[in-house]
């Protein structure tokens, strides 16, 4: 188990170096900020001085590897717009907001996706079944920034019952939790009810069935915990979605978290944030992932076997 | 006062955040809510970002020179000023006893004065001004407590109200207190000799401003208690929060126009702040680097043609809801108001295209991007591409954003493209004129030696009667030229909801969410 443990740490670094490196040319490719801090009026030698300033005239190479080496004893540089703010501080200043957005929106998703897909599973066929898989539907098909707004105008602006936007209170966490959530909310209902229907017909569920079990104790007990496996298969995923989607919804919401931050220091090609933004938010992907793996420990015996 | 925190931090506030209330928070009397689509980088010194963040620092600092509704110049902290030497030398004389918020700081001297604009001007300013006028300014000198004489190294004879004025970045500082915070002045709450102070900074979220009770504040008498700004970068957002009377002011486009009217706001509108323009890719004429001669529209009948093509008038109407003017420039400027835009005249257009070679048209890139103001500008591009249809000529719009068109833009190497533009947000015509058309400037698309003379010998007249005659004759060279293809003097409207009394704004350099005025009950 330790040594499972110790692997999938080594592989965590490796991935972040490597994305350290993705990162870093993909920035690049998109332009540079000197265009952009350049008043309009700028000469060439104007330009020549921020190039400098900036550090951009010394080869990629060695741009690359001053960013690793600094990045490795936490210095991530400075923004170079955000009035030379340290590019880490900014990034885990801005983290609160995002992660609790992604775990009040992962929460109602899992209670929720979770009864909706046993209820419809356990009602195949019936009217229920249909509503929820419509629902499921709408909220795969829905993109995101339209639903936000709908809300807004349905919630906010014509009922008044919860804020447009902006954070606060939980009040203000209903509408951007909602439109965050809805997609990972249609994924695990129809995971759930896809696997509810296969345990439902296994011989094991048939044999508890058999042995006279109540109904809710074949489904709540058997059937229900052997299909909550794949759903923590996916959780890791679910979470990096959250992140993610983020980007949208921070910005519809005026959420100040780094999914606004991501897109803002991309306009600004400011790439000392950039980079910090996506190896942090790698750094959750990677770290869910390794939950994810622990969990599996836990709630599946044959795991404990083999490690 | 807490001047000495740094903004507070998203920790801090997510731990009260879980003792609010359920319900919105309803907004208090003297509460004035702007909502805004950006803070830019949220520092608090004139020098550390964008000109944008004078949507809040306009009302924390205080500048030399203001300029009334009709562009003239009204004493701010500079209560008198005289030009000397050829325009080479400015003496400013202070306003006597306006105290800083901040009582160390005492009241503003000369040595203040010099210090703000050396800082401005350093080579660390991010602020946009900055390289062009340390071209231009050599050094500053305090004379006694309350005179600064400003010496420069080539005649500027728009110093007061151009760079020095309230349209620009140069705010007055106080000297001990930014020393005194040495690195972190930037994120420093600002001390200014404005009406308001900075109560709070929440980044990416909001900024509080108070109303200073220490002071009968020399330029305006407010109504409000606070300002509260939010950064809403969702036009969408910002107009159900309009509607649902969580912002009193919020800039809007020109689509939720009738929606806001039909649910009882009113939209109050900058007049020609901006002027959507098309830009000509490789008509730098005068450096061969940046020349493309391959360009059909490096053909002068062919510029015209694209001119004459396309109906502007009916652009306005449709997609700027009549809320502008056709544009005669690239830019707003008053010597230009003589100067005739190009009609709508298809026929013209074939024949022009005709003589210069080009009777079935040809095919050219459009690059197009969204930004504030500026969200009709992938529209316009359709409908200008329509219109180039008809008269033969065969448009792809490349959609993109702003940072790398731009990028692409200033590369210095000969383009063969064009883009739609938002005008420039310069308060001193001569800035726009440098910037889209004198060779010095890499952005610019189009020059010529006639043009970089006639610009040369209105660098170097000295006479304002004449300087404005020079400024005119410019105008109709360009136009002439067609320099670019002129498409709309436009407006900017804002939102206004109905706890907003009297409020108006003339420019988009200028804020003064400070003038609004309670409305009366």
């Amino acid at each position: 188990m330790l040594k499972h443990l110790a692997g999938r740490l080594a592989e965590a670094l490796v991935a972040l170096v490597l994305m350290s490196l993705v990162i870093f040319l993909l920035s690049r490719v998109i332009g540079d900020p000197v265009a952009l801090l350049l008043s309009d009026s700028a000469t060439e030698a104007d330009r020549q001085l921020l190039i400098q300033q900036l550090g951009l005239d010394r080869p990629m190479w060695q741009q690359y590897f001053t960013f690793l080496g600094n990045a490795l004893q936490g210095d991530f540089g400075q923004s170079v717009t955000a009035g030379r703010e340290d590019a880490l501080e900014l990034v885990l200043s801005r983290l609160p907001a995002s992660l609790s957005l992604a775990g009040v929106a992962l929460a109602f998703t899992l209670v929720l996706g979770i009864l909706l897909g046993v209820l419809a599973a356990i009602t195949r066929g019936t009217l229920a079944d249909l509503a929820v898989r419509m629902l499921a539907l709408l909220g795969q098909s829905a993109p995101s920034f339209w639903l936000g707004i709908m809300l807004i105008y349905v919630f906010a602006v014509h009922l008044g019952w919860l804020p447009t936007s902006g954070f606060g209170g939980p009040a203000y966490y209903v509408l951007p939790a909602l439109t965050l959530g809805l997609f990972t909310l249609a994924a695990i209902t129809r995971l759930v009810r896809a696997s509810m229907l296969e345990a439902l017909s296994s011989e094991y569920v048939k044999l508890a069935r058999i042995k006279g079990l109540s109904e809710w104790s074949v489904v709540l007990r058997h059937a229900l915990g052997n299909s909550l496996i794949p759903v923590v298969t996916f959780m890791g995923t679910f979470f990096a979605t959250m992140i993610t989607g983020a980007v949208v919804v921070e910005t519809v919401f005026a959420w100040p978290g780094i999914g606004r931050l991501a897109y803002e220091s991309i306009m600004a090609r400011d790439f000392p944030v950039i980079q910090t933004v996506v190896l942090v938010i790698t750094a959750f992907f990677i770290l869910a992932n390794l939950i994810v793996d622990l969990l599996y420990l836990a709630i599946d015996p044959r795991m404990r076997a083999a490690g | 006062m807490q001047y000495h925190l740094k903004p507070r931090r998203r920790a801090a506030v997510l731990g009260a955040s879980a003792l609010a209330l359920l319900a919105a928070t309803p907004v208090t009397a003297e509460t004035l809510t702007v909502a805004i689509p950006t803070f830019s980088e949220q520092t608090m010194t004139p020098w550390a970002g964008s000109g944008q963040r004078k949507t809040y620092l306009d009302l924390v600092y205080d500048y030399l020179v203001y300029i009334d509704a009709e562009g003239n110049a009204e004493p701010g902290l500079a209560t008198s000023w005289e030009m000397e030497n050829e325009g080479q030398t400015w003496t400013f004389k202070l306003r006597e006893g306006v105290p800083f918020s901040d009582e160390s700081c005492g009241t503003v001297t000369a040595e203040d004065v010099k210090y703000s604009l050396e800082r401005l001007i350093g080579e660390d300013s991010r602020a946009g001004p900055a390289s062009t006028m340390r071209r231009v300014i050599d050094r500053a000198e305090v004379i006694d407590e309350l005179t600064v004489r400003v010496h420069l190294k080539a005649p500027d004879f728009l110093l007061a109200t151009g760079y020095f004025g309230e349209a620009q970045q140069l705010g007055i500082v106080c000297k001990s207190y930014i020393e005194a915070q040495g690195e972190g002045a930037d994120a420093a709450m600002p001390v200014g000799t404005g009406p308001y102070t900075v109560a709070e900074s929440i980044d990416g979220s909001e900024i509080t401003l108070s109303l200073r009770e220490d002071v009968d504040h020399w330029r305006v008498s407010p109504d409000f208690d606070e300002i509260t700004f939010r950064a809403v970068p969702e036009e969408a957002t910002r107009v159900a929060m309009l509607q649902a009377g969580e912002a009193d002011i919020a800039p809007v486009s020109f689509d939720s126009i009738p929606g806001l009217e039909n649910a009882g706001l009113r939209i109050v509108s900058a007049e020609k702040t901006w002027s959507p323009v098309i830009r000509l890719g490789g008509t730098v004429q005068t450096d061969p680097d940046r020349f493309n001669p391959d360009n059909p529209w490096a053909d002068v009948r062919v510029r015209q043609a694209l001119n004459y093509a396309v109906d502007k008038q009916t652009i306005i109407d449709e997609l700027f809801h009549g809320q502008g003017t056709i544009a005669n420039a690239d830019t707003p400027v008053a010597a230009w108001n003589s100067v005739p835009p190009y009609p709508y005249d298809p026929e013209k257009a074939r024949e022009l295209l005709a003589e210069a070679g080009y009777p079935d048209g040809f095919e050219m890139r459009l690059k197009t991007f969204t930004t504030t103001p500026g969200a009709e500008l992938p529209l316009m591009a359709e409908a200008v591409a329509l219109y180039w249809a008809d008269v033969g000529i065969d448009v792809t719009i490349e959609p993109g954003d702003w940072p790398s068109i731009r990028s692409e833009w200033t590369s210095g190497k000969p383009l063969d493209f064009a883009m739609t533009h938002r005008g420039f947000p310069f308060a001193n015509p001569e800035n726009g004129v440098e910037a889209g058309f004198s060779t010095k400037s890499l952005f610019a698309s189009f020059t010529s030696d006639e043009l970089e003379t006639k610009l040369a010998e209105l660098g170097a007249e000295t006479d304002p009667a004449k300087r404005t005659e020079r400024l005119t004759d410019i105008g109709h060279y360009i136009r002439d030229q067609a320099g670019a293809v002129f498409m709309v003097l436009a407006n900017e409207p804002y939102g206004v909801g109905s706890r907003v009394g009297d409020w108006g704004i003339d420019t988009s350099y200028v804020y003064n969410f400070d003038q609004a005025e309670l409305a009366s009950e």
